[in-house]
């Protein structure tokens, strides 16, 4: 069943592509909703029905252990049942928020289900390999996202430093991963034990950075904001709901591994607690709604790393509900800004006021999805935060009472942040010209939104998918369970307070914009990732610089220092001159035309030169019995003599003089370049071989291959897979050959 | 150089086609028992065009499409044995009685020759060609050539 959806994904991925094309915009993206919507039904019902986990997989290379392996766990079903139920909403929002005739009809709706796909690929990945490359193919996807149809440079830069965080985030984590394989022995994640010891500590650092830089942890978070250039449904769906989820995602799966492992746990908390804060600070500087839901999602997103490293079964447990809370939430909102930007034309909240009159169904999705993002009953939101309150408090020791406190920071900054965002949008405020609603529009939100009322209301059916994930993390997370009211508690308590600070401090700071100045780390950040271009630019004006007969002298220099070792270890008394007399004669044929070549002036002349000298090199081949050579070699000689009748045509005739020095330097790197490759075949040539298995070749060739010519059977029978890619490299060759012709060509007619 | 061939370069290049054709197609199909190979007829059938278009009797067309449908071959005869059941390449020898020569004994192995040789004429022309091309000489500009006299 998974391979065939699978395989329904990459064949919705093509007919959303024709329908787009043939269609637009909106019939590409309802087709491509059809396998995210199937994928989910099935997701669903596996949950419910408590189906054992199902491994499949596809053996590439059994001994490298290269496998696709896929394995249906409970994590992976509930993370399934996320990215492609949302999946499904946003498809759907897309379809009313792009108009009939918008652009990239084609390529958008394909993308989008290519990166659902990924993201599929990604949580259901039992093998690093496999986790690997669906991590790295939703970066890609998210990099095309993030820069579709825009040509402004800021757009651009936005997309491709998303792409060096997230790419180069995957290839720390590759390394992670091949460090934990070797260490416990297995590529199999399902398998992997707990596992101790200064490479696991290696591991565990690795994994932790890679998965930060997925989930915009502080200070890799810098990609984030920027990437809210995206259209709307992207930034709901990756951006807030999927994607940046996929590093929690790591780091839950891999917790259990790395479970007594100080490493891990200190990383997760500093990347933890320094994104929950300063990304709730972030969200109340900013007065773009989009900018501040993308800080917002920092913040959250830290809040859940904090939870998992918290070590207790209560974190786990919160951090899996705060997972499925945030992630209805965050995409209703940024749907609803998304509808907001589309009838207002803004998005900042300066700009914004009294939408709860004009806007009225927003209005209402905004506050559902608002409350439910601060905790406030009676939302799923609430019941996570109480859980989330509940793991914070009662812990033990130094790091993890901050962890606790500042988990608590946190809530009554999320609180205070969501209140001045609704006062923004909804209160008295400039009156703004709103756009006739769009029915298509509003359901999304409305779906996303009621979905945390109702997960509320009907909150047993919430356990049921969120209780067996978290057990799956941690056994002894069955204990806890969410509660529609959690009785008279510590934890009730401390949300009540936490939530009437964060209403003050919110209203407080409705309508002002606090003016902290970035902090030093940010510039810093921002200025490494800058100078990566600049840096790779700079190297390549140095090493590509254009001029040929540089290059050639450094390749034959390189050539020559690879050859010295066997220059001097030439054996002198297994040297032979000759076999044949002949040979001599050839030899002395071929080194006089190469000396006269040197005093040849016409250009053509010296090409005709080398031409013999290569023509007399396919005689020796002859006297050695090697006619098949010897025809190759007398053919490549003439086609490149006609090559150089062709291409000398633009030059002058004649070589133009020039100065000593390049000439001493020339004759130099052509005596230590003629003088290596000699002596490094003198010495290939006289170390003792052993009996060639020619007898053997003949026999395979008459029997199997059916030819008398060993040579071309090997060619294309016994080592056709070798000739195979021969061509293709010879085919990439030729394509690269006349795509340059045509830029030339292009460049000369204009 | 030579802006306008001479006549006398036109008449002998076409005087060499016919038999430098032939040579070609005999080292593609003697190849396997005797010296040759798609990978030599590719190079005689690649220098031939290119001697053509020296002599400005014809330039040089569909490089790409011989080089894509080579390489298509190619995965063809790779492919045909492995999808109906056997291992990539796999051989498959026949005879053939064919009138005037007799018995001619073929393989899987020449289509796959063939399919070389298109890809190497591709190369070749796509080389050489573009060598033509980059520089200033201006012969590139003025295709379509005149058709033949």
């Amino acid at each position: 069943m998974l391979w065939w959806l699978l395989l329904s994904h990459g064949f919705g991925v093509l007919l959303a592509a024709l329908s787009g094309w043939r269609r637009g915009m909106r019939a590409g993206l309802t087709v491509a909703s059809a396998a995210p919507l199937a994928t989910t039904i099935w997701a669903v019902d596996r949950l419910v029905s408590g189906t054992d986990p199902e491994t499949t997989e596809v053996v590439w290379v059994a001994g490298l252990d290269l496998v696709l392996r896929f394995r249906t766990d409970t994590v992976a079903l509930l993370m399934t049942v996320l990215v492609s139920g949302i999946g499904v909403l946003v498809f759907a929002y897309g379809t009313a928020y792009f108009g009939a005739d918008a652009a990239g009809r084609a390529r958008f709706p394909a993308t989008l289900l290519a990166f659902s796909a990924s993201m599929l690929g990604l949580v259901l990945a039992d093998s690093i390999w496999t986790l690997f490359v669906f991590w790295e193919l939703t970066s890609i996807t998210s990099f095309l996202l993030v820069g579709y149809n825009s040509t402004s440079d800021a757009v651009m830069d936005a997309a491709r430093r998303a792409l060096m965080i997230t790419a180069g985030g995957g290839l720390i984590l590759m390394v992670g991963l091949l460090v934990l394989a070797e260490e416990a022995g297995t590529s199999v994640i399902s398998e992997f034990g707990a596992v101790d010891g200064p490479a696991a500590s290696v591991a565990a650092a690795l994994i932790m950075v890679g998965a930060a830089t997925k989930s915009a942890q502080i200070p890799f978070h810098v990609w984030l904001p920027g990437a809210m250039a995206a259209p709307t449904p992207v930034s709901a769906y990756l951006h807030s709901a999927t994607m940046v989820k996929a590093g929690v995602f790591v780091i839950a799966v891999f917790g259990p591994v790395f479970s007594g492992n100080d490493l891990w746990t200190a990383l997760g908390l500093a990347f933890g607690i320094s994104s929950m804060l300063w990304g709730a600070i972030g969200a109340l500087r900013h007065d773009d709604a989009k900018l501040i839901l993308a800080w917002s999602t920092v913040s959250q997103l830290g809040l859940m790393v904090t939870l998992l490293s918290l070590r207790t079964p209560k974190g786990v447990f919160a951090a899996v509900s705060i997972l499925v809370a945030h992630a209805l939430f965050k995409a209703a909102l940024f749907v609803v800004v998304g509808e907001i930007d589309v009838r207002t034309g803004t998005r900042r909240i300066t700009e914004l006021g009294g939408l709860a009159i004009s806007m009225p169904i927003a209005a209402a999705v905004a506050i559902a999805a608002g409350a439910s993002m601060a905790g406030i009953p009676p939302l799923l939101g609430f019941a996570a935060k109480e859980a989330a309150v509940e793991a914070a408090l009662g812990l033990e020791g130094p790091m993890f009472i901050v962890a606790g406190l500042s988990v608590i920071v946190g809530a009554v900054l999320t609180v205070a942040y969501t209140t001045r965002l609704l006062i923004g949008l909804l209160g008295p405020g400039p009156d703004v010209t709103v756009a006739p609603n769009r029915p298509l529009l509003a359901i999304p939100s409305m779906a996303l939104a009621g979905a945390g009322l109702l997960g509320y209301l009907f909150i047993d059916p919430v356990n049921e998918l969120v209780v067996p994930a978290a057990v799956e993390l941690d056994p002894s997370a069955d204990a806890y369970a969410l509660h529609r009211w959690p009785g008279p508690t510590l934890g009730l308590a401390v949300s009540m307070v936490v939530i009437v600070c964060g209403l003050i401090l919110g209203t407080i700071l409705a309508r002002r914009t606090l003016a902290i100045p970035r902090p030093v780390g940010a510039d810093v950040a921002d200025r490494w990732l800058d100078a990566i271009p600049i840096v790779s630019r700079t190297i390549i004006g140095r090493v590509q610089h254009g001029s040929l007969p540089i290059y050639l002298a450094t390749m034959a220099t390189v050539v020559s220092l690879a050859a010295a070792p066997f220059a001097l270890s030439l054996p002198a008394d297994r040297i032979v001159l000759w076999d044949d007399p002949l040979q001599a004669v050839l030899a002395a044929v071929i080194v006089a035309v190469a000396v006269a070549g040197m005093f040849v002036g016409s250009r053509l002349g010296a090409a005709l030169t080398l031409g013999a000298v290569g023509i007399c090199v396919s005689g020796v081949y002859i006297l050695y019995g090697a006619p098949d050579l010897a025809l190759t070699q007398l053919l490549v000689e003439t086609v490149v003599v006609v090559g150089f009748v062709l291409g000398l045509g633009h030059l002058a005739r004649r070589f133009p003089d020039s100065p000593n020095t390049w000439r001493t330097i020339r004759i130099g790197v052509s005596l230590a370049v003629g003088t290596g490759v000699a002596s490094a075949l003198a010495v290939a040539g006289s170390q003792p071989a052993g009996q060639p298995p020619i007898d053997d070749l003949v026999r395979l060739a008459a029997d199997d291959g059916g030819g008398e010519n060993v040579v071309n059977v090997i060619l294309t029978d016994i080592r056709a897979l070798d000739t195979l890619g021969e061509i293709t490299v010879l085919v990439v060759v030729a394509l690269g050959i006349v795509a340059l012709a045509n830029v030339r060509r292009s460049e000369m007619t204009t | 150089m030579i802006r306008k061939r001479s006549p006398m370069t036109r008449i002998s290049v076409r005087l060499v086609t016919p038999p430098a054709l032939l040579i070609g197609l005999y080292l593609l199909f003697a190849g396997h028992n005797n010296p040759g190979g798609g990978f030599a007829a590719g190079l005689v059938f690649g220098a031939v065009v290119m001697l053509r278009n020296l002599a400005e009797i014809e330039a040089p067309r569909h490089a790409r499409k011989l080089v894509a449908l080579g390489l298509l071959g190619a995965v063809a005869v790779a492919a045909i044995p492995a999808l109906s059941g056997g291992v990539l390449f796999d051989q498959v020898i026949g005879e053939v009685e064919v009138p005037v020569l007799g018995k001619v004994k073929g393989g899987s192995a020449l289509p796959f020759d063939i399919a070389v040789a298109a890809i190497v004429v591709g190369l070749v022309v796509a080389l050489l060609d573009g060598l033509a091309a980059t520089g200033g000489l201006g012969r590139n500009t003025r295709r379509p050539m005149e058709p033949n006299r």
